[in-house]
């Protein structure tokens, strides 16, 4: 056990973090070059894309240090973001230590400091990497001050690294094992082991990702899951290398994975913990949240045609996505679809793009909605994720909706325009704290569902990119909730119904009513967009209709243009939702929800 | 309705900065192969064409500007196709004529050729609007033409206008109905201008330098035409069309918007024979190449399904003012266009048709639409 160390690596994005975790492998050679991939730890393309890590991955390097030991040393990988943010801490109570990188040119960010916090949280030993010392414009005496002064740590403890030219990686492998502490635990106690991740494979099932705090797991024996209370067998256990090396035993310090015949992500919950079923631990080790989904939106395939593909592609990805909820939903204007539940924002994000991406799915998303609590006249309670599902407003005698604790890290100068944000999206009890010379956090109780709509992106816009977020769930507070309708031609178009405050419920409507006057084309009658709210109308809009459409001349050699032109037409008017009289082209739906979900 | 017969001639004067037809600026040696091929092409056709298009009664040189042929090259190739395809013994000959062509022995000429109608060219008695369309003649020239014409004493003497330049007003594009109808015709084309992508509008406008009329605007102005015609005792009978009396209406036009057979000569001309339509090569050289080897000039065909009978029927008809029998399509073509019901009703009720027994006609804000009325009708 003394010779493992299990470390992670926290940077802020395009620090470089995936790039030293592919010189750390190398190093090791823990891949062959011929199969080496750049970025080996990014695996999914949509992450790669995007710079952010969504699903953590293992590896373990075998390192032969300068005091002539060899050590495993255990690189956890963790995932960048907030709706993420359970996998992040489920990753870092797996370590002991972490490498805090930090770009030579850029120095410490806002995120840089988010992590540092979140790690000093779990109490994991630090070494700071100031990374790009390759760079013309690297300055590390002003990053190595700024480490001291907005981090606290000890600058001359820094690595200095060029990732990408492989400059000072022994000394960074060096720093993992001198620096950071071997993990604790006794082998022979009660099984107690951390799930960290999980992944699905098409051949053996659910693949788990555990840290073994204490005893020994070994295969053939009966295991149990302390919160979902399942047994299983034991099939196999090992190693991560990239690919999985079985090994006979995973003892207490140990990262590796384990097989027992689990069929689907779903079955497990991340963070549960395993231990012998015939040698039980006294409890679960800490940590352990529920993932409940937070966020909701159909999901409907834009041609009727493919929604059997959706089926299946939707029970396919949950097999490794154990997050996502989903269920049948029609609408009378985009046909059959799924209700889907997310864990945020950026998790329905992945979603949506992994089924284009993976499945080659073309989808038409609604608005986003949270889950709101109802309490009837007659003294029924609902819950109530969906806007078509809301009661009428006669039978209503209160509403809930859910409340967040939002945390906002900024450099102090952001703070007057970060609480204006804060404010306009009902924010209340807003505080600041400062957590060093120029840094605040500022935590906010805000509705969730203000934060669904570009939030994120207007966060950044006001910090120029240096305000980071996190929330948590706090409560259910009462909430004056309004179901807002759009009306074409006075019929409602289900699909763009939503549930919101009444104070936001005009601003609302009228964006809707714009964007569908922007994309709707004229017609031959002239069509009235309104937004309403009951029977009462509270913004509106119309699209003229159009008076001249014909062409001057149309002789011999002009009609079988024509002609194609109209079947054209006519095939386009095929993929148009008739709402009422009125044909709504898809991309109308698509410029409304898009406007918001991709804000 | 008996077949007709469509004679494409491509030569201009100069190429007008809105045209997209197939045209070109040939000298007397071009022109004169071209009639050898032309007279060539009929020959191909010969006694073979389809029953389709045999008994044609209305011979049509269009262009182009046929009157840039002369007369004896016009008369030959009459004679030809007299000579060697099934025409009727009587048939109804249009010319369309630029006026810089008209003169009082060219007017005899073409009335000594058996020209009943003449179409000509004049676009606009204003001066400023023929500079911006960039014609060669200027307004008097425009109304000589007319008076040469209706003094030689053809049967028929249409002109044809063109409105909704940019800038235009009611008032001016009023005057020049004004003017036109002054000189007495018989018929009137009113062509609102429509700037195509390959032509020099279509650059300029790209460029920012040309400016389209407003849609509204360009409604508001077709709607006048029609309301100002009708009432000047010019009955509209389509989009662009207008005559004094019924018998004045273009013979060989009718066809196109009546679904009836018709053979297209010439240079990118479209036959239809009521099952199938095929066009020749658009350009003069591969139109000219193919003749040389033997071969009908044809580069494209295409059999039409019921569907698409059903869907051109009503698409050409609703482009008139008499609209669509349904009963009658179902008779003629055997055919019965599936009607949206709930569309029809709606149509009806915003006043863009009305119907009569089993008649659809279109009201002339529906005309203004009418490159959607069939698409919409159409179930
Ligand atoms: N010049 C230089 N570029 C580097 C270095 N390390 C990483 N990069 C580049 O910085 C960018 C971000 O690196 P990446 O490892 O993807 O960052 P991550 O977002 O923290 O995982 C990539 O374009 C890398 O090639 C380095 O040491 N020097
Ligand atoms: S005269 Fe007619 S065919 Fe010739 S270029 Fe002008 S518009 Fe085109």
């Amino acid at each position: 056990m003394d010779n493992v160390r299990n470390f992670c690596i926290i940077a802020h994005i395009d620090h470089g973090k995936s790039t030293l975790a592919d010189r750390l492998i190398q190093a090791c050679n823990a891949v062959e070059e011929r199969k080496f991939r750049d970025q080996i730890l990014d695996q999914m393309d949509i992450e790669r894309e995007r710079g952010i890590t969504i699903k953590s991955n293992t590896v373990t390097l075998l390192y032969d240090a300068q005091d002539g030991e060899r050590y495993k040393l255990n690189l956890i990988d963790t995932p960048g973001h907030v709706d993420f943010s359970h996998e992040v801490r489920r990753s870092l109570m797996s370590c002991e230590g972490a490498l805090l990188v930090v770009d030579a040119s850029q120095g410490v960010e806002a995120q840089t400091v988010a992590n540092l916090y979140l790690a000093l949280e779990y109490d994991l030993e630090l070494v700071p990497v100031i990374n790009k010392i390759d760079l013309p414009s690297a300055d590390i005496d002003r990053v190595a001050e700024e480490i001291d002064e907005d981090l606290g740590l000890d600058p001359f403890e820094a690595v200095q690294t060029s990732a990408k030219n492989g400059v000072g990686i022994d000394n960074v492998l060096e720093a993992i094992v001198t620096k950071l502490p071997a993990p604790q635990g006794d082998p022979a106690a009660p099984l107690q082991a951390l799930i960290f991740d999980a992944q699905y494979d098409a051949y053996r099932g659910v693949v788990l990702l555990v840290r073994v705090k204490e005893g020994t797991l070994r295969p053939g024996r009966k295991i149990q899951l302390m919160h979902t209370e399942k047994e299983y067998d034991v099939e196999e256990v090992g190693l991560l290398q990239l690919e999985r090396k079985k090994d006979d035993k995973l003892e207490a310090g140990a990262v590796g994975y384990v097989i027992a015949g689990i069929k689907a992500v779903r079955d497990i919950a991340i963070g549960d913990t395993i231990t012998e079923a015939d040698n039980a631990a006294a409890e679960p080790l800490p940590g352990y949240k529920e993932a409940k989904p937070v966020v909701f939106s159909s999901i409907y395939p834009m041609s009727t045609d493919d929604y059997e593909d959706l089926t299946k592609a939707l029970d396919k990805l949950a097999l490794n996505d154990a997050a996502i909820t989903y269920e049948k939903d029609s609408s009378s204007a985009l046909g059959f679809g799924f209700r889907c539940g997310f864990l945020g924002l950026l998790h329905l994000d992945v979603v949506q793009e992994r089924l284009k991406r993976e499945y080659g799915l073309s989808l038409l998303l609604s608005a986003p909605s949270v889950k709101y609590r109802v309490l009837l006249e007659d003294g029924e309670e609902l819950e109530v994720e969906n806007p078509m599902f809301f009661p009428d407003p006669a039978n209503i005698a209160t509403t809930w909706e859910p409340f967040i604790k939002a945390a906002i890290m900024m450099p102090e100068r952001y703070i007057g325009a970060v609480m204006d944000l804060c404010r306009e999206r009902r924010g209340v009890n807003t505080t600041f704290s400062y957590l060093a010379v120029g840094r605040v956090e500022l935590t906010s109780e805000m509705p969730l569902a203000e934060v669904l709509f570009d939030f994120y992106d207007k966060l950044k816009t006001i910090t120029q990119g240096y305000g980071s977020f996190d929330y948590e769930l706090l409560d259910y507070r009462e909430s004056d909730l309004v179901k807002v309708d759009i009306l074409v031609n006075s019929e409602p178009v289900d699909a763009l119904a939503q549930l919101v405050h009444r104070d936001k419920a005009r601003q609302r409507a009228l964006h809707y009513c714009e964007k569908l006057a922007e994309t709707i084309p004229k017609q031959q009658f002239k069509i009235a967009i309104q937004g309403a709210i009951g029977g009462k109308i509270i913004a509106r809009s119309t699209i003229g209709a159009f008076r001249k459409d014909v062409t001057a001349k149309c002789y011999g050699g002009d009609i079988t243009r024509k002609r194609k032109l109209l079947e054209k037409q006519r095939e386009g008017k095929k993929r148009m939702k008739m709402v009422g009289a009125v044909e709504i082209p898809q991309a109308a739906f698509v410029a409304v929800l898009k406007s918001e979900t991709d804000k | 309705m008996l077949p007709g017969v469509y004679l494409h001639v491509p030569f201009c004067a100069t190429v007008c900065p809105y045209c997209d037809f197939a045209v070109l600026v040939g000298d007397g040696d071009r022109r004169e192969r071209f009639v050898a091929s032309l007279i060539r092409e009929i020959e191909l056709w010969g006694t073979a064409t389809t029953p389709e298009l045999v008994g044609a009664d209305t011979i049509y040189f269009g262009g182009g500007t046929p009157s840039m042929l002369a007369p004896e090259q016009l008369g030959r190739i009459l004679e030809a196709l007299r000579a060697r395809l099934p025409v009727a013994r009587e048939p109804w000959i249009s010319l369309e004529a630029n006026p810089e062509d008209v003169t009082v022995e060219s007017a005899r000429a073409w009335s000594d050729l058996g020209i009943r109608t003449l179409s000509l060219g004049v676009q606009s008695f204003d001066r400023k609007a023929l500079e911006f369309l960039g014609r060669v003649h200027d307004p008097d020239a425009g109304r000589r033409a007319v008076e040469l014409a209706l003094e030689a004493g053809f049967d028929s003497v249409s002109i044809d206008l063109i409105y909704g330049l940019p800038g235009q007003d009611e008032a001016a594009w009023r005057a020049d109905l004004e003017a036109a109808l002054a000189l007495g015709p018989d018929h009137l084309s009113c062509y609102q201008l429509t700037v195509h992508r390959k032509t020099v509008f279509g650059v300029r406008k790209r460029r920012g330098e040309l400016v389209e009329m407003p849609d509204d605007q360009q409604a508001e102005l077709f709607l006048f035409t029609h309301r100002f015609l009708n009432d000047a005792g010019f009955q509209g009978y389509e989009v662009s069309n207008f005559a004094r009396a019924p018998e004045h209406r273009s013979r060989h036009n009718m066809k196109y918007w009546n679904h009836t057979p018709y053979l297209g000569l010439g240079p990118s001309a479209h036959s239809y024979s009521g099952r199938r339509r095929w066009w020749n090569h658009r350009s003069v050289g591969p139109w000219e190449r193919a003749i040389e080897a033997g071969e009908r000039p044809v580069q494209e065909s295409e059999e039409l399904s019921d569907r698409q009978l059903a869907l051109e029927s009503v698409m050409l008809k609703m482009r008139t003012y008499a609209g669509v029998d349904l009963a009658e399509t179902r008779g003629e073509v055997g055919l019965d266009p599936a009607i949206d019901r709930a569309v029809l009703e709606r149509l009806i009720a915003g006043d863009l048709v009305v119907r009569a027994g089993s008649v659809i006609r279109p009201t002339v804000r529906g005309l203004a639409v009418a490159d959607t009325l069939a698409r919409d009708l159409l179930s």
